[in-house]
């Protein structure tokens, strides 16, 4: 009886400990795996997004991943993006969007992506420019996954004398 | 597991009545003297407990906002929230005084409860701060908790307006028939360019993949769980704008700081809840109106829907309320912007888009090079559009339209310039600027050599003739419609007519687009046939078909069908007669507010009562106001004319 009070008071213990921990909920992601996610695994965009979201957490699209007040579960953390993850997922998610915009220099996709890299809009043209440009090499990265697209646009940026000054990396 | 309690509370709820008799009594004792504070907190509690009685806040309209209650038929309340783990007394669901009893019990405790396992305090953050408001907590003898895990993401919103978005409707799939909403929580700092980044705050159903046929009646009857998520605006617009071709109509909501906290608090209130879905009342949109009604009480919303809630309905409500909405910002779906793309193309160089479409190395060839180079980078967007239009409809196909978008993405890149910007106008109004769902028809006229009297009722939703602002063009789709007739000389009252659903979708063809039109009916009408007079027939039809549009006055659309039937009457040989035949037609606005549609079939029966069937109709419209209209309608078939006029009135 007595064994049995400890075990109980031991397993609330470690709830009530599990439960501060959940509460603070620190913002560190914990690499929800979209690194690893290409844009060739998919056959179409129909299925990125649900695709992704069963990769990345145990349950269907939408209701969980962005469940409010869920607590944690892969890329989000009570239904929002992780703050690290943010420009690696809407990369991969708008990929299609991206190339399209990139090619023609200019559209709501490209700078939303050039705010989540921190550019100010006054440089957003000379973004939308750069990525015209480097069209084709970011593609190919894209291609391998998003991470490598941020990963080049973020070199690409670091090289470009009028961008490389504004963006605090 | 959401809805197990934690002991300490749960022997708590159970000391509760006993606590409620010990204090009826003392309140027999001491009629008038104060409850003296003590240091514990069981008393504070109870003079907590008091206070609420004293002030009826449980019959208080925003405590039954924040539990969703409805008053019942016969007395009492129920909330409409299905998650045990929302209550935080057993009985929480019908009686709004127990629940605001237990909910300030567990407000003294910091045990996890919810389905997003919090201490009550920021479990039911919106609960709390407005009792705190109505009963001026004393902090030192009931402890604030920090909610930091509330406090960030509220803050993760940088909210500072929000936006009600409206996706219209489209033909291909019933489900998106009555359109959907949701809201989207604008971002300080946030252009037209990053909207895309804000948070959206939706309610839709859970449906698990690969349901199938399961799906529409499983949706109807409340077989699945609605939850509340918040999905990137993003991800919401390629849904919509990409993949499902639909419209987006954005309202901004003239919310101020503190209504778009409340707003935000009960959304996060609500993770821990999930209703029953129902499709046609409480959808995402009746959820919605509910949110907006607690962050601004004074908004009477949701009993405004007693059978049923159509997203263009709340939208058209919203609309309607005075100083509510501001800015109205509409998105192009991928189709209705190659649409417009294409009035600014000559015949030659839509011609030379097909081409780059079909062989994208054409858009490298001397032939596009000699263009000027603004010329050259549309002629390739709208390439490009359309491909990725053909790899969204063509899923086998998806990995070669991809590559040819690739080709002409990259020819497009090396011409160095950005596109132009270019105003896309719908081709169908603002949802709020069409008439309301529901129909009621007064008329009468001639059949045969009689008169008659008639009245229609008509659960919604649109036909070819209604006044066509605000709904799709070409899309017609009738649910539960019933008609009375009196025939004069016969004196006969009988059911004329019964819908139970017209579907109808014209989509022009062209050389861009080659969608089918299709449309399927089944319902009952009132023959003549053979030796029977006014006979109920049942009618199922079916049909596939093309259309085309013209300009030759305003606009026209001509159709024609290949089409299968079925009829059962008694009015036929062995009941029933079973055929397939054709039918062609058209419609043209004569003028702004005046349509004229005709159709003609023959149709041949060749299972059953063997039979053929002749039939042609005129119908005309005029439109007198948004909700009001005038019909003239004549319908012939062998040896039977029959023409209707009537006034109708939408509601």
């Amino acid at each position: 009886m007595l064994r049995k009070l400890f075990v109980v008071l031991g397993a609330v213990m470690v709830a009530s400990q599990a439960g501060l921990a959940m509460a603070a909920n620190p913002d560190t992601g914990p690499g929800c795996g979209l690194g690893k996610l290409a844009w060739a695994d998919f056959k179409n965009q129909k299925n990125i997004a649900p695709q992704v979201m069963m990769a990345t957490t145990n349950g269907t699209f939408g209701s969980n991943t962005f469940g409010i007040s869920s607590g944690t579960s892969g890329c989000t953390n009570d239904g929002q993006v992780w703050a690290d993850q943010k420009t690696t997922m809407f990369a991969l998610m708008n990929f299609e969007n991206l190339t399209q915009e990139m090619a023609q220099g200019k559209g709501e996709h490209l700078a939303s992506l050039a705010s989540l890299m921190g550019i100010p809009d006054d440089r957003h043209a000379a973004f939308f420019a750069l990525t015209q440009e480097r069209y084709t090499a970011l593609v190919q990265a894209g291609e391998t996954s998003s991470v490598a697209l941020v990963k080049a646009l973020n070199d690409a940026v670091a090289k470009n004398p009028v961008l490389a000054q504004v963006v605090s990396r | 597991m959401p809805g197990l309690r934690p002991s300490a509370g749960a022997l708590f709820l159970l000391l509760l009545p006993i606590v409620h008799i010990l204090l009826f009594l003392l309140a027999g004792l001491l009629v008038t003297t104060p409850v003296e504070a003590e240091d514990s907190t069981v008393p504070y509690l109870q003079q907590l407990i008091e206070q609420t009685r004293s002030a009826r806040l449980a019959d208080r309209r925003e405590w039954h906002l924040l539990l969703h209650y409805r008053a019942n038929l016969f007395g009492g309340y129920t909330s409409e929230q299905d998650d045990p783990g929302f209550f935080m007394a057993p009985n929480g669901k019908t009686d709004p005084q127990a629940e605001l009893d237990a909910t300030l019990t567990q407000f003294f405790s910091a045990d996890l409860v919810g389905r997003s396992k919090q201490s009550a305090q920021c479990a039911f953050v919106a609960r709390y701060a407005w009792l705190k408001e109505q009963l001026n907590f004393d902090p030192t003898k009931l402890t604030p908790i920090r909610c930091e895990r509330f406090e960030r993401w509220i803050e993760e919103f940088h909210a500072r307006s929000v936006t009600l978005v409206f996706p219209a409707a489209f033909m291909n799939n019933p489900a998106s028939m009555f359109g959907h909403t949701l809201l989207r929580i604008d971002q300080e700092g946030q252009t037209a360019q990053t909207r895309i980044l804000a948070y959206t705050i939706n309610y839709a159903a859970d449906v698990p993949p690969e349901e199938g046929v399961a799906y529409p009646v499983r949706g109807i009857f409340g077989g699945y769980r609605g939850y509340f998520s918040t999905i990137p605006y993003y991800l919401k617009v390629q849904e919509y704008r990409d993949i499902e071709n639909r419209d987006i109509w954005e309202y901004r909501l003239n919310f101020g700081q503190a209504q778009i906290r409340r707003l935000l608090m009960h959304s996060w209130e609500l993770g821990n809840a999930s209703f029953d879905y129902f499709f046609f009342k409480e959808n995402c949109s009746y959820h919605l109106l509910s949110l907006l009604e607690y962050a601004d009480p004074s908004l009477h919303l949701t009993d405004q829907f007693l059978f049923w809630t159509v997203p263009a309905d709340t939208v058209r409500l919203l609309a309607a309320q005075p100083g509510l909405v501001s800015d109205i910002a509409f998105r192009p779906s991928r189709v209705t912007l190659i649409r417009r793309k294409r009035e600014h193309l000559s015949e030659p160089e839509l011609e030379l888009v097909e081409r780059v479409a079909r062989d994208p190395s054409v858009g490298q060839s001397a032939e596009v090079r000699s263009l000027p180079l603004a010329r050259q980078a549309f002629l390739l967007d709208v390439a490009s559009d359309y491909v990725r239009y053909q790899g969204e409809r063509d899923e086998a196909k998806a990995a070669v339209f991809r590559d040819r978008n690739r080709q002409i993405l990259t020819a497009r890149s090396l011409l160095r310039i950005p596109s132009e910007d270019l105003l896309v106008l719908p081709f169908a109004q603002q949802p709020e600027l069409g008439h309301k769902t529901s129909r009621a028809s007064l008329g009468g006229g001639w059949r045969n050599n009689d008169t008659f009297e008639e009245i229609t009722m008509r659960a919604g939703y649109h036909d070819l003739l209604d006044p066509e602002r605000g709904y799709t063009p070409g899309a017609q789709i009738e649910l539960g419609s019933i008609s009375l007739r009196h025939y004069n000389r016969a004196d006969q009252s009988r059911i004329e007519r019964v819908t139970l659903a017209n579907v109808l979708s014209l989509s022009p063809m062209d050389s861009l687009f080659h969608a089918p039109s299709w449309k399927v009916n089944v319902g009952m009408q009132t023959i003549t046939h053979g030796g029977c007079r006014l006979c109920s027939n049942w009618v199922f039809n079916g049909g596939i078909g093309v259309a085309t549009e013209t300009h030759l006055l305003r606009r026209e659309v001509l159709f024609a069908f290949a089409e299968v039937e079925g009829n059962y009457s008694r009015a036929y040989e062995e009941r029933h007669r079973v055929g397939g035949g054709a039918s062609a037609g058209f419609y043209v606005d004569l003028a702004e507010r005046w349509r004229l549609l005709a159709t003609a079939s023959y149709l041949r029966y060749a299972l059953g009562d063997r039979s053929d069937d002749v039939r042609w109709s005129v119908g005309q419209r005029y439109t007198l106001a948004q909700n009001w209209a005038l019909r003239v309608e004549y319908n012939h078939r062998d040896h039977d004319n029959d023409l209707l006029f009537t006034v109708q009135a939408f509601f």
